[in-house]
């Protein structure tokens, strides 16, 4: 297993276009993964009919260490797609391109070393902002009242916030450790 | 020129990249997710109870379904015989529950039957207990239900004793809030609530809840609270009916309000 990884390597190192498509294949086969695990509700992953927002947290752990240019093109893609599965008024573009941007603006890795708790943190944050875009985008509509909103979005918010951080991990860290090693290949080469 | 030349030479790869994830987005939004939820019925596919299973726990329910179906007919035939009405021929499918929404300001459910089991956008589900909701969008093998908790989601009903007439409202889980038209309508807790002859998007004498408590004092107009019928958090299994929507009633299908 150790060796065929490391003619694996080795085949990256030498053809930066086998690299790239495969990199291309992981990130997309990640967000596929993520997008199928949002209509489930598996049991002991809801809080009141709740689940956590995998979306989000996707675009979190895309948006980490990267410029905020690419967290909010990810907001922007993965917003689309979200639109597309459920409703597109109000639009989740905006929500999630706020998120990739601010996650790529907190600019992690110079403040904080360690990784586990701050990506839960960071996640949980995110999570709140990204419902309170939402809940402003309804309150300029007019179908919902006021009031409704705002107390279906402190449910939302907290609910979300706190299952979407504690659950964030299983989707940063594998994804984190590829693109780490892809970056390191891109340096060698 | 020549610098955007040496910009497209450096950020090629970027640009393309970014050109069909975008392109994939949008396309995936203009379908409304049609293949990722194909996809996503396929893989649940061995996840899924099995029909025969369910359907030998519920033979009695099954009885007392075709008792009412019976029933249903002879009230039919009778009313044509009186020449009130002339209804549509129902066919049922059952589906199973293969998901919820995607997202938590909507009120959806996923259900494992499509357009090639014969349903249409606008059709309306059924459970054991009432109303659930109607379809917003369907892909060869799935269907996406609005239902009645959803905000957005309006139904003119009415008080099964009294005939007093108004709309509910969707209010999360399993309430809904009642506004009646008039000033001082007849309305008591535990009241039954059915859909009314002024909805376009059902039709009448639909079960969907009971009366929780009311206000008189709201203004501009009394309202109730509903708590709805059907088993919405637990549902496993649900009955699609074809609707044929009264001339002149070309409603929006997504959330256009019904009174």
């Amino acid at each position: 297993m150790m060796l065929r990884n490391q003619s694996l390597v080795a085949t990256w190192l030498e053809r930066p276009g086998t690299r790239v498509v495969a990199n291309c294949a992981v990130t997309a086969f990640s967000v596929l993964i993520c997008l199928l695990v949002s209509p489930t509700r598996l049991p002991g992953m809801e809080l009141a009919g709740i689940g956590p927002n995998w979306v989000l947290i996707w675009v979190v752990a895309w948006s980490v260490k990267r410029s905020m240019f690419q967290g909010a093109i990810a907001g922007l893609v993965l917003g689309l797609i979200q639109d597309g599965m459920t409703a597109d008024t109000p639009t989740h573009v905006f929500s999630l391109m706020t998120v990739g941007f601010l996650t790529a603006r907190i600019r992690k890795q110079r403040y904080l070393q360690e990784d586990f708790i701050s990506i839960a943190l960071i996640t949980f944050a995110m999570a709140v902002i990204a419902e309170t875009v939402t809940a402003v985008q309804y309150s300029f509509e007019n179908s919902r009242t006021l009031v409704e909103i705002w107390t279906y979005h402190q449910l939302i918010a907290l609910a979300s916030a706190v299952l979407s951080s504690l659950w964030a991990p299983i989707v940063y860290f594998p994804l984190n450790r590829w693109w780490q090693r892809i970056n390191t290949l891109d340096q060698q080469s | 020129m020549f610098t955007l030349r040496r910009w497209w030479d450096r950020h090629r790869l970027q640009a393309i990249l970014l050109g069909l994830s975008l392109g994939a987005a949008l396309f995936l939004r203009q379908t409304d997710g049609a293949i990722l939820y194909e996809l996503y019925r396929v893989l649940g596919l061995p996840f899924q109870p099995n029909q025969k299973e369910a359907v030998l726990q519920n033979a009695q329910i099954e009885e007392l379904q075709q008792r009412l179906t019976e029933m249903e007919s002879q009230n039919q035939q009778l009313r044509e015989l009186l020449g009130t009405v002339k209804n549509e021929k129902k066919q049922v499918a059952i589906a199973p529950l293969v998901g919820r929404s995607a997202d938590h300001w909507w009120q959806h459910i996923l259900l494992g039957k499509g357009s090639s089991a014969g349903v249409k956008t606008g059709d309306y589900v059924m459970a054991s207990g009432g109303l659930v909701g109607r379809i917003v969008n369907v892909t060869p093998h799935t269907s996406r239900v609005l239902l009645l908790s959803d905000p957005s989601s309006r139904v003119g009903v009415t008080v099964s004793r009294s005939r007093f007439m108004g709309y509910i409202r969707g209010q999360a889980a399993n309430r809904a809030v009642m506004e009646f038209f008039d000033k001082v309508p007849d309305v008591r807790q535990g009241d039954v609530i059915t859909t009314s002859s002024l909805s376009h998007l059902y039709p009448a004498g639909l079960p969907v809840g009971r009366v929780e408590s009311v206000n008189m004092n709201k203004s501009p107009a009394p309202e109730a609270t509903i708590e709805l019928t059907a088993p919405v958090s637990f549902l496993e299994w649900g009955m699609i009916y074809p609707h044929t929507k009264p001339l002149g009633a070309e409603a929006e299908p997504n959330q256009t309000p019904d009174q």
